[in-house]
């Protein structure tokens, strides 16, 4: 049975639906990401699960029961909000301790269970702090600690990492995992970053426009994205439209604007349809020679950058395309410059293909 | 600091000229009230202490009748932080049709003239045209019908709690505003119920908010003149009897309680000002609650959570309709009632067309009154706002700037009829020699609240806009200081500078205590109704009440109007 599970939810505000019919599930221990860009309906989604909104239609259950007209306090599932919301009134320990007085435990119970958990997170010796005193990663683990001695089994995140600096987020992120891990609980991620939802959920759901675009593990939502939105939204690609020309048992035939042609080795299209073609700027190689079995096309280096590891080009086409390529740094390669001429090589089994969208490609990705 | 590149000369001289003039306009007339009595102290001495015929009765009274100021603003205030703080809380978090109109209601007596109020009032539970009427009985109450157990005339309780309401509700309903959300949703999801939140997490945070809205609320109570007059009946309070002494010429007696009262508010307010100033992070430390009885409160709180929202919604929602909403509606039906005679013998001379256009042709005395008010409130506002602009900016700018603002909140808390005598002290016949009561000295009083009242909002307006970034950004445009703020900052605060203006000419047209005692022969429309009321031409003062509440209605909408840009 699963721990969290949304049927049919709809919420809207006035005319504006936040939501729209959401069926989703959750398992219990299982970390889940909501991923999705500004205004998808990410944060309501998951004040509904906490019970500070109530949906419009559809039901919420929790642990089997239906909760739609529970308040949130009996739900047991502790919301931690980016800026953290530790009481500024009270320190460390009295923070920690709210869930546990809150819910009436014994004297014995609740000092046990406050000290273990700042224990847990290392900060046993700063129990006597205020809020303002710590700093934000302490913060961040108080109002973790502070969920998790609540007893709560879900703890629902609101871009928990929007407040700390690049590095110390990628740090916290691998130690919030384990914590979760550790102590068996559920966790529902909101983040807009992919980067951080790619590396600590089991399952990401991807939301767009109050809908569920597409659900998997990271793995899934990375190699078989379903649509446009997914695939640039994680990890980002090159775009080409085209019409299909012709479909053989290899597979199918591009018609790109200028006449160029590519080859794909999905023939799921009929012929004379209108396309997009994507192809991950990884995906991408560049040399000097045309490779065999591979779509070759001329182009020219209009920039290069350095990202880190690796090279990334911006190579315009005969055609007047521009598309980005990403080339891993290894010791004895030279990298490419600003003008040269390359042959941009990309296996037909890495492309993918979709169906032209009804509101034009542009809308589909910029909304990013 | 910004002035600097017009040259030393010029922002020199603007700093200056506005702060002799805050310190001879706003400042000194008080701390005048106060030497006066050290420097008068043998007639101060000889009319309170030691009369050769009266002996100390005067200073015995003194004491009795601030007992009984005292007793009536501190219940007044509790029943207001009974009621007020859950409807801050309401205001403030909850959103429901209607409630711009709610906050409108619970502002009006902020901008109320308080005798025509004070008379609408009246007219509801002791005549027969009011509540009685309804119950089929001639009236519901006696005037001087007291509450047990306190012994304070309930009309009078009642008033007061109208009047001090909306100081409470407001200024707690702006602290809770500023307070995150996101604490009550993470006390909600860590398992406390509603109750609970309030009680750990939003009341402990609000509490500096609650300290300053009920000093307010107390120092308003305690200085309330115009309603107070009309609806005492026997009872007299501090303000009152400082009017009163003043019209007897007992000048000494009036200004030892005026100065009494004074330092009063300053040992009130001087507490909680550095209570507040001191802990805006965090607020007061735990009560230490035995854990048996916390987890019997909890549980009762939870159970009252979930059964108990409603009353917690309505029961404040009810005390605005009462004691607020039927005066009004009283007051203007009562007119009608009263409108060609009385309704009761059927006399035309206890009509309101009679009274007006009679013998007593109380018409024109209105017509002259509001004249006289309007001349007033816009004169005094507009020395006001000359004043304040300049003084906001150094307030905000100025290191010294917040004892500038303490000092501002002087005029806010002292009663007003103490105000208007160290006015009265100060230019009068026995201070400088300056201005004679009557029409000047009136516009003279009002411009002492009128400067905090316009100061307030500017900085209100001030403080939301990010005015630093904007200016400094002018600044590297190629603006100079002076073309910064009349480019930019200005504007920004227009707002505020409106706002302010309205306020303070509300508040000046509505202002009874301190016009008492200063107006000489002029008379303004609110002192009006307390004259007509004393000379018992009970349909004259009716219409004079209701004029007043519908000029006041109008200037709440036009507040409203600019305050929602």
């Amino acid at each position: 049975m699963p721990l969290v599970e949304l049927v049919n939810v709809t919420k809207r505000f006035g005319k504006i639906t936040a939501l729209n019919r959401i069926n989703l599930s959750v398992e219990d221990g299982e970390y889940l990401c909501i991923l999705g860009p500004t205004g998808a309906g990410k944060t309501t989604l998951l004040r509904l699960i906490a019970g500070l909104l109530e949906p419009d239609e559809g039901e919420i259950y929790i642990e089997g029961r239906k909760v739609n007209k529970v308040p949130p306090e009996e739900r047991n599932a502790a919301y931690m909000f980016q800026n953290y919301a530790l009481f500024p009134h009270m320190n460390v320990w009295r923070n920690v301790s709210f869930g546990p007085i809150i819910k009436e435990w014994n004297q014995k119970r609740i000092n046990d269970v406050t000290s273990e958990v700042l224990e847990m997170v290392r900060l046993g010796e700063r129990k006597n702090a205020y809020p303002h005193e710590l700093s934000g990663g302490m913060q961040q683990r108080v109002a973790l600690a502070r969920g998790i001695a609540s007893g709560a089994r879900i703890l629902l995140l609101d871009e928990p990492f929007g407040a700390l600096d690049a590095r110390l987020r990628v740090n916290l992120r691998t130690q919030l995992k384990s914590l979760v891990k550790d102590q068996r609980l559920t966790a529902i991620h909101v983040t807009h970053d992919q980067e951080e939802a790619l590396m600590v959920s089991d399952r990401i759901a991807i939301l767009r426009e109050g809908r569920i675009e597409q659900i998997g593990s990271p793995q899934e939502i990375y190699t078989n994205p379903k649509s446009i939105f997914t695939i640039s939204f994680v990890g980002g690609a090159n775009f080409f439209e085209g019409v299909v020309s012709r479909v053989n048992e290899f597979g199918s035939e591009i018609e790109l604007r200028g006449g160029l042609r590519i080859h794909v080795s999905d023939r799921s299209r009929n012929v004379g349809e209108r396309v997009v073609v994507a192809v991950r700027r990884e995906h991408i190689s560049l040399g000097k020679s045309r490779r065999r079995g591979f779509n070759n096309l001329l182009g020219e280096i209009e920039d290069v950058m350095f990202v880190g590891g690796s090279m990334e080009y911006m190579i315009k086409l005969e055609n007047d395309m521009t598309l980005f390529s990403r080339i891993l740094l290894k010791g004895s390669s030279t990298p490419l410059r600003r003008g040269e001429i390359v042959i941009i090589s990309f296996h037909p089994r890495e492309c993918r293909i979709f169906e032209y969208p009804r509101r034009g490609l542009l809308k589909e990705i910029e909304a990013i | 600091m910004a002035w600097k590149n017009i040259g030393i000369n010029l922002s020199g001289i603007v700093i200056s000229c506005t702060l002799i003039a805050f310190l001879i306009f706003v400042v000194l007339p008080s701390f005048y009230l106060i030497s006066y009595i050290f420097l008068r102290w043998d007639e101060v001495w000889y009319e309170v202490f030691a009369n050769p015929i009266t002996g100390d009765e005067n200073w015995r009274q003194i004491i009795r009748i601030l007992l009984f100021s005292f007793k009536l603003s501190l219940s007044a205030v509790a029943f207001d932080l009974v009621f007020g703080v859950p409807l801050a809380y309401v205001l403030a978090r909850k959103k429901f049709p209607g409630k711009n109109l709610l906050e409108d209601l619970v502002t009006l007596p902020l901008v109320i003239p308080t005798s025509g109020f004070g008379f609408a009032t009246l007219i509801t539970w002791t005549s027969s045209s009011g509540l009685g009427r309804l119950f089929g009985s001639t009236r519901l109450l006696s005037m001087n019908t007291a509450i047990p157990l306190i012994n304070v005339p309930f009309i009078l309780f009642i008033v007061h709690v109208a009047l001090t309401f909306p100081y409470l509700v407001r200024t707690v309903e702006t602290k809770i505003q500023s307070i995150e959300e996101t604490y009550e949703i993470a006390s909600r999801t860590l398992g406390a119920s509603s109750l609970t939140t309030f009680r750990k997490v939003l009341l402990p945070l609000s509490i500096p908010g609650i300290f300053s809205g009920s000093v307010l609320a107390f120092a308003r109570s305690l200085g309330e003149t115009g309603a107070t007059i009309i609806v005492s009946g026997v009872s007299t309070t501090a303000s009152i009897a400082i009017v009163r002494w003043a019209s007897e010429f007992k000048l000494s007696t009036a200004a030892f309680m005026g100065s009494l009262l004074v330092l009063i508010a300053w040992i009130m307010i001087l507490p909680v000002e550095i209570y507040v100033s001191k802990n805006r992070r965090s607020s007061w430390r735990h009560l230490h609650i035995p854990t048996n009885l916390s987890m019997k409160i909890i549980k009762f709180e939870r159970f009252l959570s979930r059964k108990l929202s409603i009353v917690k919604d309505t029961v404040p929602l009810i005390i605005v309709v009462i004691l607020i909403i039927i005066p009004v509606v009283v007051v203007i039906s009562s007119v009608t009632l009263y409108w060609s005679a009385d309704p009761y013998t059927g006399r035309v001379e206890g009509g309101v067309v009679y009274q007006l256009f009679g013998p007593s042709r109380y018409l024109d005395l209105i017509l002259r009154a509001t004249l006289t008010s309007v001349i007033v409130a816009s004169i005094s506002t507009y020395i006001a706002t000359c004043i304040s602009i300049p003084l906001s900016f150094i307030i905000e700018r100025r290191r010294y700037g917040h004892i500038l603002r303490t000092m501002l909140k002087v005029p806010l808390i002292i009663p007003t009829s103490s105000l208007g005598l160290s006015v009265l002290l100060l230019w009068g016949s026995s201070g400088l020699c300056l201005v004679n009561s009557g029409i000047w000295m009136i516009i003279l009083t009002h411009i002492v609240f009128s400067v905090p009242v316009i100061v307030e909002s500017i900085i209100a307006a001030y403080e939301g806009s990010g005015m630093q970034m904007y200016e400094e950004t002018a600044r590297t445009l190629g603006a100079n200081a002076y073309s910064a703020i009349e480019a930019v900052s200005l504007p920004l605060i227009k707002g505020g500078i409106f706002t302010g203006f309205i306020l303070s000419f509300t508040h000046s047209l509505g202002e009874t205590g301190a016009t008492l005692i200063v107006m000489g022969r002029d008379t303004t429309i609110p002192v009006l109704v307390v004259n007509m009321v004393e000379a018992l031409a009970i349909p004259a003062a009716l219409f004079t009440s209701t004029y007043l509440i519908v000029l006041s209605l109008v200037m709440l909408v036009i507040i409203r109007i600019l305050t929602q840009r």
